[in-house]
């Protein structure tokens, strides 16, 4: 049996790498849009 | 949570996506740890390729989602274009930005794969070409949805660019029939039946199982920020 297991290690790890990477990105983009929504409110809030 | 502004009326706010838990969304990761724990320490790795025949439980999966995500992208643009629902856009938009990042692990796997195999990272043959022109013809959809301020503009040109590239699935899918390349033929979807052992078998399909749930969640999660983005948008516009 050839000896390859660091790749299978890299493909799981970039795998598992993208997959996080993907998710925190959607966490943080969300973040920021709660995050104006709540500066708008407050502005429009001051401004009435 | 916002404060709310006292002393005088707030300001008008339009409806968002539920926030909290999403349960589809943990359902999905702790299956994905489950299908990787058994790809990892409970399937033999191939007598033949060694451990980089396990790349498989993760590459083949990724460009099934790849193909289901960009697909369905597709078609819901195709339907937005008749019944002009902004849910179908956000859809769309949502799914070809899942499809994208699966065939970037698609375009990163493979060739990880290919090295110990093939004894190359890339060969340029028919079935990692056209995956390669998929991703672009993908990621110019998400840049031209970028680009356009206009919510219907937006989706009525996307939605058609996001047809021609769908068009390029069956292809990709095809070309190791059509053409002669490197790329070995499915071993699952193959004309003479699965070509892999029954554990193995177990593994594929319950990695596959988990992929697709990755999907769900990821398109979920990104329809709630395209929700509260376009709702955001909405509220803004309503003040000017």
């Amino acid at each position: 049996m050839p000896d390859n297991v660091a790749y299978f290690h890299a493909a799981y790890a970039a795998t598992i790498a993208l997959l996080i990477g993907y998710a925190v990105s959607i966490v943080v983009r969300r973040r920021r849009v709660a995050q104006r929504r709540a500066q708008r409110a407050t502005a429009g809030g001051r401004g009435a | 949570m916002t404060p709310a502004p006292t002393g005088s009326a707030p300001a008008p706010t339009a409806p968002t996506a539920r926030t909290g838990i999403d349960w589809v969304a943990v359902v999905a990761a702790l299956v994905t740890v489950a299908a990787f724990v058994r790809a990892i320490w409970f399937t033999p790795p191939d007598l033949l390729q060694g451990y980089a025949q396990k790349i498989m439980y993760v590459h083949v999966p990724t460009i099934w989602v790849a193909f289901l995500a960009l697909g369905l992208s597709a078609l819901s643009g195709a339907f937005w274009l008749f019944l002009k629902d902004p849910r179908l856009d956000r859809f769309a938009e949502s799914s070809a930005e899942v499809g994208v990042v699966f065939t970037t692990g698609v375009l990163v796997t493979g060739p990880i794969w290919a090295k110990p195999i093939w004894g190359a990272w890339w060969v340029w043959d028919a079935r990692l070409t056209l995956t390669l022109v998929l991703w672009f013809l993908f990621l110019g959809y998400l840049v031209l949805r970028g680009a356009i301020d206009d919510r219907e503009l937006r989706a009525r040109y996307s939605a058609v660019v996001g047809l021609l590239g769908a068009l390029l699935i069956p292809f990709v899918h095809l070309s190791v029939y059509i053409f002669r390349t490197q790329h070995p033929m499915p071993v699952v979807a193959n004309p003479e039946g699965i070509q892999m052992p029954a554990v193995m078998q177990v593994t594929f399909f319950f990695s596959l199982f988990a992929f697709t749930l990755m999907y769900v969640a990821f398109v979920r999660a990104r329809m709630a920020l395209a929700t509260d983005r376009d709702a955001l948008e909405d509220a803004s516009t309503a003040e000017r």
